[in-house]
């Protein structure tokens, strides 16, 4: 098993989350579409805690289930939570502007999604892909 | 305190505008003044929100001063008796009232 | 699933750049049919036809790494792309519901605020009230069941729509509770007023009438309605009958005050909502001149008649553009000496 981490603080680190992620998806056996997934949920994640939680980290490891692999993603930030996370969750809100915009977009392209959070104090999301 | 609105005040636009005017703070004997000598058409949806400022303004003990009202919103504040209650400057005066 | 897709579109995609027929194009687009009811994504599709490609070119150098990269970048290109079209998807399907619901609503409303037209001898009474959007902030409420008065309001709340619509059971309950149609208007304003002002930032203009049979007088009272006209059958001549009220829930203690008119045989009292006056016409609003025009070429029907005849010679002159608010309109009309 595998594990690694990327504070997030600058736009860029963004960039180097979503390299990391790409890397180990590739490494675990993830097609192309499937990497480009799995980059695209790190990159909304990591813009969710670069924007609003001003100080936050992904961490990247690898899983493996009797026998099946995958991948886990955990975003941990110290930001100011969601207030309403059903209301974030609801299809339609990724629209809106706000913390918490893309998530119903990460959930779709992930196979697991788990979100815990407290107002003022963070949120940490974990997000599974399986490879099959 | 001056605040110019422009543009038509309708039902879609009326909410953006009371936003704007929500985040007023209003201070006791504070002048406030609405330059709507740029609106070029105002509905009843916009009309409501003048007035829920209106109280606003005078729950917390300011005042509030219409100007540049064109024929039409003249007409639209006569009837609803809103020109007795809402001080309106008349056009021309606009240019001599002491500003805040 | 996914292979059987790919092997499909290879195959599709092979005769395509064989054959560049219409008749090809077309089995491809049927073919995307499909994609789209698998709920088959952009970025899939893109991935299919790189790997279709891939295969088709194989042991050629004419698929090259450049043609390759490219395809990559679309693919991740498109998954933000899909994943909006996805959520476009399921607001579109959330409004249906939403419309649904609202129709419901819109029912319920009806039958809440449901009032009969009063039938008192020596008057009669016609109405039309048309929403903008589907709930109507307009409203029309009678006090009938005396042999001696009649009572009419005409209600618009300020807004549109749903929270318009809403306010309106609180109009109609407070009239209620006043009870009998001998009600003084200028005390049914007062009293409605001191209602409407308990709500947080609701407005209401009202115009409420009453006739009496026996004097033959109309008396009524506007908190910052659309004046009324008042036809006189003798000259043929329409007056606007004044009145200076403040819309209803400005200010706690308002008094409005009420005035009479007398009618004569063929006098007719139009009650309407700003919907009429804010009509656009072309790129202006319908003028008074024309709407008494109006009123006076159907002047001879009976009440319910001329107003309709008039909601649809408005209806003609915006061209049957949607109605920019909602739009009322009665008439009164005295019919014996």
């Amino acid at each position: 098993m595998s594990e690694s981490f990327v504070e997030i603080l600058t736009e860029w680190d963004i960039v180097e989350a979503r390299q990391l992620g790409r890397n180990e998806a590739k490494r675990i056996g993830f097609g192309a579409v499937d990497q480009a997934r799995i980059t695209t949920a790190i990159s909304e994640l990591a813009r969710n805690i670069y924007l609003y939680a001003d100080k936050g980290r992904i961490l990247i490891e690898t899983i493996d289930m009797s026998g099946t692999k995958g991948i886990k993603i955990v975003a941990q930030d110290e930001g100011p939570g969601i207030e309403d996370i059903r209301l974030v969750m609801q299809d339609g809100y990724s629209t809106s502007q706000g913390l918490g915009a893309g998530l119903p977009g990460v959930r779709r392209l992930m196979d697991e999604f788990d979100i815990q959070t407290t107002v003022n104090e963070g949120t940490i999301v974990r997000i599974i892909k399986w490879l099959r | 305190m001056l605040s110019m609105v422009s543009g038509e005040v309708d039902a879609f636009t009326a909410p953006s505008l009371r936003e704007e005017l929500l985040a007023v703070d209003i201070q006791e004997d504070m002048l406030v003044e609405l330059n709507l000598s740029e609106v070029s058409y105002m509905d009843s949806t916009g009309l409501g929100v003048i007035v829920a400022f209106y109280k606003n303004v005078t729950a917390n003990k300011g005042r509030l001063v219409l100007v540049g009202l064109s024929q039409r919103l003249q007409r639209l504040f006569d009837i609803t008796g809103l020109s007795g209650v809402i001080h309106i400057e008349k056009e021309g005066a606009v240019n001599d009232h002491e500003r805040i | 699933m996914t292979n059987e897709i790919k092997k499909q579109y290879t195959m599709l995609l092979g005769q395509y750049l064989q054959y560049q027929t219409e008749r090809n194009l077309y089995l491809g687009q049927n073919f995307s049919r499909r994609l789209v009811q698998k709920d088959i994504t952009p970025e899939e599709v893109i991935s299919i036809h790189k790997d279709s490609l891939a295969e088709i070119y194989e042991g050629s150098e004419e698929f090259t790494d450049g043609m390759k990269n490219a395809l990559d970048f679309l693919t991740e290109f498109m998954i933000q792309y899909g994943l909006a079209l996805r959520e476009h998807k399921i607001l579109l399907k959330n409004q249906e519901e939403m419309d649904h619901e609202l129709e419901l609503a819109a029912n319920v409303q009806k039958t809440m605020l449901k009032t009969t037209i009063p039938t008192i001898d020596g008057l009669s009474i016609g109405s039309i009230s048309v929403p903008a959007r589907k709930m109507n902030g307009d409203y029309i409420y009678y006090q009938g069941d005396s042999k001696r008065f009649v009572g009419v309001g005409v209600a618009d709340v300020v807004g549109k729509g749903i929270p318009a619509a809403l306010c309106m059971s609180m109009v109609k309950n407070g009239l209620d509770t006043l009870g009998q149609p001998s009600i003084s208007p200028s005390y049914a304003m007062d009293v409605l007023n001191r209602i409407v002002e308990k709500t947080d930032n609701m407005f209401i203009s009202m115009f409420y009438g009453r006739y009496d049979v026996v004097q033959s007088t109309f008396t009524y009272c506007s908190a910052g309605h659309e004046p009324a006209l008042l036809y006189r059958a003798k000259d043929g001549k329409f007056i606007e009958l004044e009145s200076e009220g403040l819309l209803l829930g400005v200010l706690p203690d308002v008094h409005n005050q009420e005035r009479s008119v007398q009618l004569a045989k063929g006098d007719m009292v139009i009650i309407m909502t700003d919907g009429v006056t804010e009509c656009r016409v072309d790129d202006r609003f319908l003028e008074k001149s024309e709407l008494t025009d109006l009123i006076f070429k159907h002047k001879d029907k009976i009440p319910q008649q001329l107003a309709e005849a008039i909601f649809h010679e408005i209806e003609k002159l915006s061209q049957f553009q949607n109605l920019a608010d909602d739009l009322t309109f009665v008439v009164l009309k005295k019919e014996d000496d």
